[in-house]
C-alpha cells in the first residue's frame, strides 16, 4: 500500500469512527433508557384508577421513597417516606388510617405529625396537584 | 424553739412593715408596690420575679394565694394582712398541693384559660412517692413549687421554665443529686451525672432532640413513680415498643423473669444508657450475651448465628452503597438504586431491633430479605459502574482515533501542497 493509500485509510476510517462517537449518544438518547431520569422536583406519583380511597403508594421521588395517601375521605396527600428517626421507609395502615413506621412503632397523623413512638419530628409533605388520570407531587 | 418558716417570715415582715409605713403610706395600696421596695431579699424577691409570673400575667394576684386584702391600703397594714380578710402568709409544705389545686383541679375554671389544660395532677400527685410521704408528714418532698418554682411561674413550653424538657433533669437533680438532702431517703443520687452522659441524655441537653426522654417520661410527672409501674421495661417500651414486643415473645422473658431480672435494663442500664453497638451482642470480647452464655449453649449459638447474619448484610449493604457511590462520583444516575438502597437499610435497622427476639428464625427472616434487597441494589450498582466503564473505554478510543485523524490530515494537507506547482 502506497503511502497516499495509507492516509486515505486512516482519513476515512477515523472520520467514520468519529461519526459513529457523535451519533451513538444521539441514538440513545432518541431512545430513552428503562430508567426515567430523576426528576427532584416533580412526579407523576400515581395513576387515580390505581390508588382507591384508604389505600397508599410508595414512588420514587429523586433518589428517596416518597408515600402517596389517599384517605379515605377522598384527599389525595404526600409526604417524604423516610422516618425522621433512623431513616426507615414509612407505610401507610389502612387499619389505623395513619403512617406507620415497621422498624421502630413510630406513628404519623395525614399531615405528616409524629403523634406516638420515638420519631423526633414531622415528615415533610409534599403538594399533590390531579391532573385528569395523573396525580403529580411536587416539593412547594 | 422551732419557729416554722412562715411564723418566722411574719416575725420579719410585720416589723419592717411597720417601719415603712410613713414611706408608703401616700403610694398605692398594693402588695407589689410595697413588697418591692423591702429591704429584705426574701420579702422583696417574691414580688419582683412575681411580674413575669403567668399567673400575674393572667391577672391573678398575691391574694388569691396568700389571701389578705391589697384594696385595703397600705395605711392599714394589719387589716389588709388580717385572718379576718383571708390572709394565710406563706402556705405550709403541707398547703401547697392543696392550694394550687383549689384553681388548677376546678375543670371549669382551668379551661377558661386553655381547654388543653391537665386538671388530674393533685390526684396523681397524691398517688405518687412525693405525695404519700406528704401524706405521712415529710415536709422535705416536693410539692408544686419545688419543681415549678414560685413567684416566677412561667409556661412549661417556655425555654426558660424549670419544667420545659430540656430543663426538668436539671429540676429533678436540684434534690435527688443533693448527696445530704437525699441522706434519709436511701436511694442513689447519681441518676442526674448518669443521665446527662447518656444517649438520652446527650440527645436532650446536647442536641436538642425534644423526643429523647427526660425523668418524667419513664417516671412520670405528678404522678413520679405512678403505682402500676412495676418494671422500669414497661417504661422502655413505651417508645421502644418494637423491642419490647419483640422480647415478650422472646425465650429470655420468662429466663428473666425467674432470674428476677429487668428485661432492658439487665443489658442496656437505666439512667447510663448507651447507644447500643454491634459489638454488644455476639460473642465477642465485648458481647453482653455472654455475661450469662457460654461456648457450647443454645444462647451461644444463637448469639454468633445472630452476629454472622448482621456482619453479612452489613457488608454486603457496605459492598453496594459503595458500587453506587464509584458509579455516581463518575457521573451515572444512580437514583433508582439509591431508592432501593432505601428498604434494604431498613433490613438493618429492623436487624437491630429483631435481635430482642433472640430467635435466630424469627431474626434470620428479616436479614434474609435485607441481603435480597441487597444484592438487587448490587447488581443495579454493577450496571452503574459497568456503564461508567463502557464510557471511559469509548473515551480512551476517541481521543486516539481523534489523535490519528489530525495527525492524518496533516500529513495529507503536507502532501497536498508538495505535489501543488509553484505558482
Amino acid at each position: 500500500m502506497g503511502r497516499r493509500r495509507f492516509l486515505d485509510v486512516i482519513l476515512g476510517g477515523g472520520i467514520t469512527a468519529l461519526l459513529v462517537g457523535i451519533v451513538y449518544p444521539v441514538f440513545r438518547f432518541i431512545i430513552p433508557p428503562e430508567q426515567p431520569e430523576a426528576d427532584a422536583s416533580r412526579v407523576v406519583a400515581a395513576k387515580t384508577s390505581e390508588l382507591p380511597p384508604n389505600s397508599s403508594k410508595i414512588f420514587k421521588f429523586g433518589k428517596d421513597p416518597a408515600i402517596l395517601v389517599h384517605t379515605k375521605s377522598g384527599d389525595y396527600r404526600a409526604f417524604a417516606a423516610i422516618c425522621t428517626h433512623l431513616d426507615c421507609t414509612v407505610q401507610y395502615r389502612d387499619d389505623l388510617e395513619h403512617i406507620w413506621c415497621a422498624c421502630h412503632n413510630g406513628h404519623y397523623d395525614l399531615n405528616g405529625n409524629n403523634i406516638s413512638g420515638p420519631p423526633p419530628s414531622p415528615l415533610a409533605q409534599y403538594e399533590v396537584t390531579v391532573r385528569g388520570e395523573d396525580i403529580i407531587v411536587s416539593k412547594a | 424553739m422551732n419557729i416554722p418558716y412562715h411564723r418566722s417570715v411574719l416575725l420579719i415582715v410585720v416589723p419592717l412593715v411597720v417601719l415603712c409605713l410613713p414611706a408608703i403610706s401616700d403610694a398605692e395600696s398594693s402588695c407589689i408596690s410595697c413588697h418591692t421596695d423591702l429591704p429584705v431579699d426574701e420579702l422583696s424577691q417574691p414580688a419582683q420575679n412575681f411580674t413575669a409570673d403567668l399567673h400575674n400575667l393572667a391577672g391573678f394576684g398575691c391574694q388569691d394565694c396568700h389571701g389578705g386584702d391589697p384594696t385595703v391600703g397600705m395605711d392599714d397594714y394589719e387589716l389588709a394582712h388580717s385572718a379576718s380578710k383571708g390572709f394565710i402568709g406563706v402556705p405550709d409544705e403541707q398547703e401547697i398541693p392543696g392550694l394550687c389545686a383549689s384553681c388548677h383541679a376546678d375543670v371549669e375554671f382551668m379551661k377558661q384559660y386553655d381547654p388543653k389544660l391537665q386538671v388530674d395532677q393533685l390526684l396523681e400527685y397524691r398517688s405518687s412517692h412525693h405525695g404519700k410521704l406528704l401524706a405521712e408528714g415529710d415536709d422535705k418532698v416536693a410539692t408544686c413549687v419545688s419543681c415549678h418554682g414560685v413567684h416566677g411561674i412561667r409556661p412549661i413550653d417556655d425555654t426558660r421554665s424549670s419544667v420545659y424538657k430540656t430543663n426538668i433533669a436539671r429540676t429533678c437533680a436540684g434534690c435527688h443529686s443533693d448527696e445530704d438532702y437525699m441522706a434519709e431517703y436511701d436511694i442513689p443520687t447519681k441518676q442526674f451525672a448518669q443521665y446527662k452522659e447518656s444517649i438520652h441524655g446527650r440527645k436532650l441537653m446536647d442536641e436538642g432532640d425534644l423526643a429523647a426522654p427526660t425523668c418524667n417520661n419513664c417516671h412520670g410527672s405528678h404522678g413520679a413513680t405512678p403505682p402500676g409501674l412495676t418494671s422500669v421495661s414497661n417504661a422502655c417500651g413505651s417508645c421502644h415498643a418494637n423491642n419490647l414486643e419483640y422480647f415478650n415473645q422472646s425465650p429470655h422473658n420468662d429466663a428473666f423473669a425467674m432470674m428476677e431480672i429487668g428485661k432492658c435494663e439487665t443489658c442496656h442500664g437505666h439512667h447510663d444508657v448507651e447507644q447500643p453497638t454491634r459489638e454488644e451482642f455476639g460473642i465477642g470480647e465485648d458481647s453482653k450475651c455472654l455475661d450469662c452464655h457460654s461456648e457450647g449453649d443454645a444462647g451461644y449459638t444463637a448469639a454468633k448465628v445472630m452476629a454472622e447474619g448482621y456482619d453479612s448484610l452489613e457488608t454486603t449493604l457496605d459492598q453496594a452503597r459503595e458500587l453506587l457511590e464509584r458509579a455516581e462520583r463518575g457521573g451515572v444516575d444512580v437514583s433508582l438504586g439509591k431508592f432501593d438502597l432505601h428498604s434494604a437499610d431498613d433490613a438493618l435497622i429492623k436487624a437491630r431491633t429483631a435481635v430482642h427476639y433472640f430467635d435466630t428464625t424469627k431474626y434470620n427472616e428479616v436479614v434474609q430479605a435485607g441481603l435480597i434487597d441487597a444484592q438487587k441494589v448490587i447488581e443495579q450498582g454493577h450496571e452503574a459502574v459497568d456503564d461508567l466503564e463502557m464510557r471511559r473505554i469509548g473515551l480512551a478510543f476517541t481521543i486516539p482515533v481523534i489523535l490519528l485523524v489530525a495527525l492524518a490530515l496533516y500529513l495529507r494537507v503536507r502532501q497536498i501542497e508538495r505535489t501543488k506547482p509553484y505558482a
